[in-house]
């Protein structure tokens, strides 16, 4: 089970809402990729305009919590600051700490993202930043009390894939809490082999959205994050690039034991 | 003459021949640059629509997603102290003028926020006694109560006159150079404070220097040789981001046609130009939100959405006092689609787009 603050999952498969063409694909893509956190960003909450918001029809669903997230804060302060107001009108207790003060690229700020995640554990949420793959950086935020730490395979949208792997590697071989792999996804493959490496979740958003079938792509995505998990626990053969049938450097080695 | 900043002139860009192999080089380029820009605005650029449609849709379903994002304009005032030659609303045109007062402001935005908008574009012609920065800054006090999004479309200002827009709820500012070529600005400029080439050109830097998050560019479409115009917008673009790098930046392309007045565009721009531009524009900024108007009619509206463009306004009414109140009758330009908004919604989900009304919150506006 994937645990997360105190909330255990079955699925390891977390969802993003934005990017798709109607609620009702959404809510469609949701179901069949058997999630159960599904995050939104606060911008798109809208309880003056039934038909724009985002957060009513998800609150709805069953066996799917909410994780409100802070896209569009430029800073830690705008960031707890929305993270207090998400946690108001949604009611969930998670937050995706999201900090990405260039609007284009959308890449997370290090400094900022800690300061906000620090300020919101404390404040007793349960907080997945999302995070430039800095193994650094994932251990300073797993000090102040994140519940995970997410870092990005690749650019948001770009469908890069794991373009950090080495990186990502590096956070997953020495972190305490989950691990999950967020942002540039383009291929279940890809979450396939993010699971593989170790990584304890994937989220996906463009990926899924913007297929030509963003349902049939969330069940192709949510079969990816399955059979990568099951090879880990299988135990992957080890990786050789030489043969080593007999021994020629170290034949020279006295075979008998004595000194 | 004025002294122009080194980022502005893009002549070394149009001095190229581009053949059609460089169209397809700059269409499957990894990095794309100006000269990539330069290629895909080309004459020979215009025989590849097809293949750059298809490029352009691909990004911006990327970047974007099947989204489309809505917003309002909100004529304040007819007053204008310019002399654009091209505009029903110049100071020279015999027009019925009007300034709303604050409670026929209310009465718009109540009709306005009745159809569900979320973001409004608040526009005036040059400063003028009837709508200067006192009453501007009241009307965005106005509408930061209500709306989480509150942009301006008015005249250039000095850095710390957009700081106290900004401290009143102001969001972004929106302000086309209307031409890049300095001769023809000049000869369209008649008269008054829009006479300033460059003062105009700075506007947007100091907008967002004020603390304006948001600064949307373009250039009026007809003005002067329309392949200059956008490589020099293109490096206006890019010499904002790096200058102001947390800058949300926009691009709009507004064609000029027919305004009040029988003024005629001396480089007309056809619908097919039009389109290449806009795709030219998605592939080399894969990532800045392209906006089209009501300026433009419900048939190529209904095609350029999503493919390129992704964000859009709707139910537009240029004329003061449009949407509830009493006004004039004249606007400053012609609305060329006039649909309602269940209608264009209707069209949008029909494309299978989603129409969004507020992609931003009020909470971020308060620091």
């Amino acid at each position: 089970m994937l645990k997360l603050g105190n909330v255990e999952f079955r699925s390891r498969l977390i969802l993003g809402t934005g990017k798709f063409s109607d609620t009702e694909t959404m809510l469609k893509a949701i179901e069949a990729s058997g999630t159960e956190l599904v995050t939104v960003a606060l911008r798109r909450f809208n309880r003056e305009k039934p038909g724009d918001d985002l957060c009513a029809p998800l609150a709805k669903l069953k066996n799917v919590r909410l994780m409100p997230n802070t896209s569009g804060a430029m800073n830690a302060k705008e960031a707890v600051r929305a993270a207090q107001l998400g946690r108001e009108l949604s009611g969930s207790p998670f937050v995706k700490v999201e900090i990405h003060p260039n609007p284009h690229h959308l890449m997370p700020d290090a400094i900022e993202t800690w300061l906000a995640a620090k300020e919101l554990a404390a404040d007793g949420f349960i907080v997945l930043p999302y995070i430039p793959a800095d193994p650094v950086l994932a251990k300073k935020l797993e000090d102040v009390g994140c519940a995970a730490v997410m870092p990005l395979g690749a650019a948001i949208g770009s469908g890069g894939g794991l373009s950090m792997a080495e990186m990502i590697r590096l956070i997953i071989r020495d972190s305490n809490i989950p691990v999950i792999v967020d942002a540039g996804l383009r291929a279940p493959s890809e979450a396939a082999r993010a699971m593989e490496m170790g990584c304890d979740a994937v989220l996906v958003n463009s990926a899924i959205a913007a297929a030509k079938d963003p349902v049939a792509m969330a069940r192709a995505f949510a079969l990816g994050v399955e059979t990568g998990y099951a090879a880990r626990q299988a135990g992957l053969m080890p990786k050789s690039d030489v043969a080593v049938a007999t021994s020629p450097l170290t034949s020279f080695l006295k075979q008998d034991g004595s000194v | 003459m004025q002294t122009l900043p080194d980022w502005l002139n893009p002549e070394p860009w149009l001095n190229t021949c581009v053949t059609a192999a460089d169209v397809e080089q700059a269409l499957g380029a990894e990095s794309p640059d100006e000269s990539t820009l330069a290629a895909l605005l080309a004459p020979a650029a215009a025989d590849f629509l097809e293949p750059m449609a298809a490029r352009a849709q691909a990004l911006t379903r990327r970047h974007f997603g099947r989204t489309i994002q809505l917003y309002v304009p909100l004529y304040l005032s007819s007053w204008c102290s310019g002399g654009c030659a091209y505009c029903g609303f110049a100071s020279d045109r015999q027009t019925d003028r009007h300034a709303l007062e604050f409670d026929a402001v209310e009465k718009e935005l109540s009709a306005i926020k009745a159809m569900g908008f979320e973001e409004v574009l608040l526009l005036t012609g040059e400063r003028s006694a009837e709508a200067d920065l006192d009453y501007l800054r009241e009307c965005v006090r106005l509408v930061a109560l209500r709306f989480h999004n509150v942009a301006i479309e008015v005249f250039p200002m000095a850095e710390e006159e957009y700081r106290s827009l900004a401290e009143a709820g102001c969001t972004g500012v929106t302000l086309y150079q209307e031409t890049y070529h300095p001769e023809t600005y000049d000869r369209m400029h008649r008269w008054g404070p829009k006479k300033d080439f460059v003062q105009r050109l700075d506007a947007p830097s100091r907008a967002l220097a004020g603390g304006l998050r948001f600064a949307g560019l373009g250039a009026l479409l007809g003005l002067a040789d329309p392949r200059y115009d956008m490589l020099a917008l293109y490096r206006h673009v890019r010499h904002l981001q790096k200058t102001h790098w947390q800058a949300g930046l926009t691009v709009s392309f507004p064609r000029i046609r027919h305004e009040a007045g029988g003024f005629v565009p001396p480089h007309p721009v056809d619908e097919k130009m039009l389109a290449q531009i806009i795709f030219a524009f998605r592939i080399c900024l894969p990532d800045v939100p392209l906006v089209l108007s009501t300026r433009e009619g419900a048939a190529f509206r209904d095609g350029m959405a999503g493919i390129g463009v992704n964000k859009m306004s709707i139910a537009s009414k240029t004329t003061v006092g449009g949407y509830g109140s009493a006004g004039s009758k004249e606007g400053q330009f012609d609305v060329s689609d006039d649909r309602g908004l269940d209608e264009f919604c209707a069209m949008l989900r029909a494309k299978q787009l989603e129409p969004v009304f507020k992609n931003w919150d009020g909470v971020y506006r308060l620091t």
